[in-house]
């Protein structure tokens, strides 16, 4: 499970707006510094540190709303939704696959196997599901979507 | 799943303390809508709207708790009292999160069985998919029955009243 970023640093005192822009900040830093891994694949970790991210993001984003012009705000909150989104479709997947894994060792041989085809076809599905997740990341860069957040949220 | 409330009275060059006390009693708020739900175990799309205002909550919180520390307990990085309590209640609500997340991933797994099950070619359910259907429903009704337990317990203490208390101090 990811930790959240440094909101120890953050001053109470502090206007909020200074302090969303801190947080959303910071945490869209961490949610992207899981992208590569997560479009690698190969260790299922990095997809769900990436989406959890993007949830805390998205409270954060939703708590602090007020505090920035809305329509470019609502802009890029949808493209976070997105993210979390396309991320969760392959999450669930992974998480099926793991637990249909563990069950296979406490069933009789003749009973494994059927679980075994189930497992196959959730790892086709989970190929599927990886496309929409990597266009998506291919778009966000041809876009430059990380440069347009991060000079919306440090107001620069 | 539902969309989170939109938070009213926010205002931007308020302290982040302040603004602190106005959101979270909203998050809070938005977790006891889903309470006339949770007496039907079937209600599965209410419960899982429960859990997710829960997780808002928790991260909502987790956001604030700078907010709730003293001057002294920030510079020292010391514990008081109030981050003790502070703990304590975000504990509750992190367990609240994760029993409502056994439920969910048990629904999540009954459909992919029932649906997989139905798929196939033959008529009967292959038998270790009837299996692990009959396994699955079993530990979604102890899990169900343990959240609505700690629910009512958290009721009779008068829960959702003395967080709201902690929050507004």
């Amino acid at each position: 499970m990811v930790i959240g970023p440094k909101i120890e640093d953050i001053s109470p005192d502090e206007t909020l707006e200074v302090c969303a822009r801190q947080i959303i900040v910071n945490y869209f830093h961490q949610m992207m510094s899981y992208k590569e891994g997560a479009k690698d694949g190969s260790d299922i970790e990095f997809v769900h540190d990436m989406r959890v991210t993007s949830r805390r993001l998205r409270a954060a984003m939703d708590n602090f709303a007020d505090c920035f012009p809305e329509k470019s705000f609502k802009k890029l909150y949808k493209k976070i939704k997105l993210i979390t989104q396309t991320m969760g479709a392959v999450r669930d997947l992974d998480v099926l696959i793991v637990r249909f894994e563990k069950e296979l060792g406490t069933l009789p041989k003749v009973e494994q196997s059927d679980i075994r085809k189930l497992i196959a076809h959730l790892q086709q599905e989970r190929e599927e599901a990886r496309k929409p997740m990597l266009t998506l990341f291919t778009k966000l860069e041809e876009t430059d979507f990380e440069r347009k957040f991060l000079t919306f949220f440090q107001g620069l | 799943m539902a969309k989170a409330h939109k938070i009213t009275g926010v205002i931007p060059q308020d302290s982040y303390r302040e603004n602190a006390r106005t959101i979270l009693s909203q998050k809070v708020e938005e977790v006891y809508t889903w309470e006339p739900f949770i007496h039907d175990a079937a209600r599965r799309e209410e419960l899982h709207n429960m859990r997710i205002s829960i997780k808002r909550l928790r991260y909502t919180m987790e956001l604030f708790r700078v907010a709730y520390r003293s001057s002294k307990t920030h510079a020292k990085g010391a514990t008081t009292t109030n981050d003790k309590r502070f703990n304590e209640f975000l504990g509750v609500i992190v367990d609240l999160q994760e029993i409502l997340g056994d439920v969910h991933d048990c629904d999540v797994v009954l459909e992919v069985l029932t649906d997989y099950g139905t798929q196939a070619v033959q008529t009967d359910v292959a038998p270790g998919i009837a299996k692990l259907i009959a396994r699955t429903k079993e530990i979604r009704n102890a899990d169900y029955k343990t959240f609505l337990e700690k629910w009512e317990k958290l009721s009779t203490v008068n829960f959702k009243q003395q967080l709201l208390l902690f929050l507004a101090s």
